[in-house]
C-alpha cells in the first residue's frame, strides 16, 4: 500500500467547523444587507408565475451550457441575469424548488460554467482595460461594474452551501452518522445536495483564481480526499479538486503535498483513460492532465521526490529533456520554471473592474503570480547544485567546496542554509488540508562545524511489506 | 508537532468568530483587522491567517486599502522568514504594485505611487531573507532611511529578525565563526555578540581556538545530521485486506 493510500486511509479528524455552521446559517440573513450580491439577484425576479416552468427549464439548460467562443459583451451581460434568476429562484422561493434535473450531471455543469464564465468575464474586462483599444466595450464595462461582481458569485457559493447544509451532512459522515439527519427541509433533495457540494469545490477553485492559497485549502475542511468522495463520481469534479488543491499547496511551497495530489488524480486518469475518449470532456482532461504533468515536473525539481513509476515514465515522455534541465537548477533554468509555471497555472483573475483610465496600471494578474513564484525559485536556484556535490563527500571543507564552484564562501554559506531550510517541509498527516507536520523532505542532511561541512544521508531500509503483500495476494 | 496553518495560538476569540464565518467578507470587519493588526505590531505575535483575511477584504474593497496596515502586515511577515507567509501575503495584493519589477526601467517608468515603492522595497527585503543573505540584508535595512519608516510601527523589528536568523543558524551550525555571525546578526560589537548569543540563545563562547572567537551551538535535532536508515512504517490498516480475506474464505 502507498503512503498515499495509507494517509487516506486515516479518518479526517479535528472538524470544529459544524457547530461554526450552524452559526453561519443563523448569520446569513442578517449579512444579506451588506451583500450587493442580493441586490442583483433582487433585480432580475421579474419573472411571471405562469411562464415560470417552460422559461425554467430554458434556464436550466443555458445555465449548463458553455457560450460561444465569441459571445459579445450583451450575451455575457444576459447569461449573468440568467445565471441570478436562476439562482434567485432556487434559494429564495417558499420551500425548496421542486425541479426535474436535466442530468446526473447537470449540478457540477451548472457551478463549473457559471464560475468559468465569472473567471473569462474577469480576465476578458482585464484585458478590455490593459489594452485600451475598445472605448465603445470599456465605456460599457464601466458602466456595469456589479455585473459578474466577486462578492455575487461567492454569495451564490455560499448561499447555496447553506441552504443544502452540505457542510453539516459532510462532517455527519465523516462522524460515520447518519447525513440525511442533517440535511435539512433542502439538503435532503439532490438537487440542492448536489449544488451545494459542488459549490464547496467552486468555491476552492474561485479561491485559487484570486490568490487566496491557504482559504482555498480550508474550503475543503469537511470533504475528504479520497475516491470515495462524491466529487469522485464526476470524472471533470475530481480532476478540478485534485488540480486546485495541488496548486494551492504548491503555492505555499508544500511541494510533497502537491505532488501527492497530481499523482493521485493522474494515476487514477490514466487507469481509466480507455473509457473516457470521445466524451466530451475529453479534451478538457487532456489538457489538465498535461498541466499537471508540467506542474509535477516543476514540483519534483524544487523538492526531489520519488515518484509513481507510472508517472515518473510519463513524465519523462512528456517533459523529458525540460525535466532534466529543471532538475539540474541554476540560472539557465530560470526561463523554462517561467515557461511551464505560466502554461499550467490556473487563470489568475482580479475581483474588482480594472482602471479603465491608465491602461499601464493594469497588470496582468497571471504576472504578478508568476512573479510572486519565480521569486522562490530564484532563491532556491542553487539547492540542486548543492545537492550534487554533497552527495559526493561525507566531510568537506567550506572554502574547497567553494573553489570548485567559483563562488565568495560568504555566497556558499548562503546556498548551504538555503537548502537546508528547504528540505523541512509541512506535510499533512491527518485533519484538515491545512494541517501537516514539519517533516525533513531529504535524504542529504548535513551540519557546519565553523568551515568543516559533515553530511550525512538517511538511507530507506528495504520495503518489505508492499512485497509481502503483493506476493501474499498472488499466492492465495 | 502539527502545525495548522489556519490556527494560531495568539488569536482572540471574536477573531476566530469573525474568520470562520461569512463577516470575513463584511467590510465593516476591515476595521476590527486593522485593529488586529496594530495589536500584533505591539505585542510582538503574528497572525498570519487573519491577516490573509484583511489583505482579501482590501482586494474585494481596493477603497478601503490603507497602505500603512498593508506594510506593516508585509514587515510581520517578514519576521517569520524562511516561511511562505510573505509571498502568500504578496499573492492577494493589488497587481500594480509589482512587487518584484522585471528591471531598472520598469520599477522607474510607471509613475510610482510610495506604496508601490514600500512593496517593492519589502519585496526585496524578502528575497535577502528568503536567499539567506542576511548580511546584505541588513547592509540594505540600513541604506535608506525609508526602511526604517517602513518597519517603525513593528515593535523590536531588528530583535525579532536577529532571533529569526540565530534560529536558522542553530539548526546548520555546530560552530560558527565569531566574525561570520556578527555580520549576520548585524551586530558589530564583540561584547554585544557574546552576550546575544550566551544570554538569548544559551550558546557557548569559546576564545581558546587558533581561528580567533568561536561560537558553539549545542547540539540538537537539526544540527546533528546524523545518518540513518529510515526502516517503513508498518501499521495493521495495511494488512486489512489480506486479513479480511482470510476471514471471507474460511465462511
Amino acid at each position: 500500500m502507498s503512503y498515499d493510500e495509507r494517509v487516506n486511509a486515516h479518518p479526517n479528524l479535528g472538524d470544529e467547523s459544524d457547530v461554526e455552521e450552524e452559526a453561519l446559517v443563523n448569520d446569513y440573513r442578517e449579512q444579506v444587507n451588506f451583500d450587493d450580491g442580493m441586490s442583483e439577484l433582487d433585480r432580475t425576479t421579474s419573472l411571471g408565475g405562469a411562464s415560470q416552468t417552460q422559461d425554467l427549464q430554458a434556464q436550466l439548460a443555458a445555465a449548463a451550457t458553455p457560450l460561444e467562443y465569441q459571445a459579445t459583451l450583451e450575451t455575457k451581460f444576459a447569461s449573468y441575469d440568467n445565471y441570478c434568476s436562476l439562482f434567485h429562484y432556487i434559494l429564495n422561493s417558499d420551500g425548496p424548488v421542486e425541479l426535474e434535473v436535466p442530468s446526473y450531471y447537470w449540478a457540477w455543469d451548472v457551478i463549473d460554467e457559471f464560475i468559468y464564465q465569472f473567471e473569462s468575464f474577469c480576465r476578458y474586462r482585464n484585458r478590455v482595460a490593459r489594452s485600451g483599444s475598445n472605448e465603445e466595450e470599456a465605456q460599457l464595462l464601466r458602466e456595469n461594474p456589479n455585473t459578474w461582481g466577486c462578492y455575487s458569485v461567492l454569495n451564490v457559493l455560499y448561499s447555496l452551501i447553506q441552504k443544502s447544509q452540505i457542510n453539516e451532512q459532510l462532517a455527519a459522515m465523516k462522524r460515520g452518522e447518519d447525513a440525511a439527519a442533517f440535511a435539512g427541509e433542502y439538503g435532503s433533495r439532490p438537487l440542492y445536495k448536489m449544488l451545494g457540494y459542488f459549490s464547496i469545490i467552486g468555491l476552492l477553485r474561485v479561491h485559487c483564481l484570486l490568490g487566496d492559497f491557504s482559504l482555498a485549502l480550508k474550503t475543503l475542511d469537511d470533504i475528504e480526499m479520497n475516491k470515495k468522495a462524491m466529487f469522485a463520481r464526476v470524472m471533470a469534479a475530481h480532476f478540478t479538486t485534485y488540480y486546485y488543491v495541488g496548486f494551492s499547496y504548491m503555492m505555499m511551497r508544500r511541494y510533497g503535498d502537491a505532488i501527492r495530489m497530481f499523482s493521485h488524480i493522474l494515476v487514477y486518469v490514466s487507469r481509466t483513460k480507455n473509457f473516457q475518449k470521445g466524451g466530451n470532456s475529453y479534451d478538457a482532461i487532456a489538457k489538465k492532465n498535461d498541466q499537471m504533468y508540467a506542474l509535477i515536473a516543476i514540483c519534483v525539481a524544487l523538492h526531489p521526490t520519488r515518484l509513481d513509476d507510472t508517472i515518473h515514465s510519463a513524465l519523462r515522455e512528456k517533459y523529458g529533456e525540460q525535466l532534466i534541465r529543471l532538475q539540474h537548477g541554476g540560472p539557465d533554468a530560470l526561463p523554462l520554471f517561467e515557461e511551464l509555471f505560466r502554461s499550467a497555472c490556473p487563470k489568475f483573475i482580479s475581483p474588482t473592474p480594472p482602471d479603465f483610465d491608465n491602461p499601464s496600471l493594469n497588470v496582468d494578474p497571471v504576472d504578478h503570480h508568476t512573479a510572486i513564484f519565480m521569486d522562490e525559485v530564484k532563491n532556491t536556484l542553487y539547492n540542486p547544485t548543492i545537492r550534487s556535490y554533497l552527495k559526493l563527500y561525507t566531510t568537506m571543507d567550506l572554502k574547497k567546496l567553494a573553489g570548485f564552484l567559483e563562488v565568495e564562501p560568504e555566497k556558499l554559506r548562503s546556498w548551504l542554509l538555503v537548502n537546508k531550510q528547504r528540505s523541512r517541509q509541512i506535510r499533512w498527516v491527518e485533519g484538515g488540508l491545512l494541517d501537516g507536520e514539519s517533516v525533513s523532505a531529504n535524504d542529504l542532511d548535513y551540519a557546519l562545524e565553523n568551515d568543516l561541512i559533515h553530511v550525512s544521508e538517511t538511507k530507506a531500509g528495504r520495503r518489505l511489506v508492499d512485497w509481502y503483500l503483493r506476493n501474499l495476494a498472488r499466492v492465495y | 508537532m502539527g502545525v495548522a496553518f489556519d490556527r494560531c495560538d495568539t488569536r482572540p476569540a471574536n477573531i476566530d468568530a469573525i474568520l470562520s464565518g461569512l463577516d470575513r467578507y463584511n467590510p465593516e470587519t476591515t476595521t476590527v483587522f486593522q485593529d488586529y493588526v496594530v495589536q500584533q505590531c505591539e505585542d510582538r505575535t503574528f497572525d498570519c491567517y487573519a491577516n490573509l483575511a484583511l489583505l482579501k477584504l482590501y482586494q474585494f474593497n481596493p477603497h478601503l486599502l490603507q497602505p500603512e496596515t498593508v506594510t506593516n502586515v508585509l514587515v510581520k511577515a517578514l519576521t517569520v522568514f524562511p516561511s511562505p507567509a510573505f509571498s502568500l501575503c504578496l499573492a492577494l495584493l493589488p497587481a500594480y504594485t509589482k512587487p518584484f519589477p522585471s528591471s531598472e526601467a520598469d520599477a522607474q517608468s510607471a509613475q510610482t505611487s510610495d506604496f508601490v515603492e514600500s512593496v517593492q522595497k519589502l519585496a526585496h527585503l524578502s528575497s535577502l531573507l528568503e536567499s539567506a543573505q542576511y548580511a546584505q540584508f541588513w547592509a540594505t535595512l540600513n541604506s535608506d532611511d525609508l526602511y526604517a519608516d517602513l518597519v517603525a510601527d513593528v515593535a523590536g523589528f531588528e530583535e525579532l529578525v536577529r532571533i529569526r536568523i540565530a534560529v536558522e543558524v542553530g539548526k546548520a551550525f555546530r560552530e560558527i565563526n565569531a566574525e561570520v555571525l556578527e555580520q549576520w546578526l548585524d551586530v558589530r560589537n564583540r561584547e554585544s555578540l557574546e552576550k546575544f548569543v550566551t544570554e538569548v540563545c544559551s550558546w557557548e563562547v569559546d576564545k581558546s581556538g587558533a581561528k580567533g572567537t568561536v561560537i558553539r551551538v549545542p547540539t540538537n535535532k537539526e544540527n546533528e545530521a546524523r545518518s540513518e536508515v529510515k526502516s517503513e512504517r508498518v501499521d495493521i490498516d495495511m494488512f486489512g485486506r489480506v486479513i479480511r480475506r482470510g476471514f471471507e474464505q474460511v465462511a
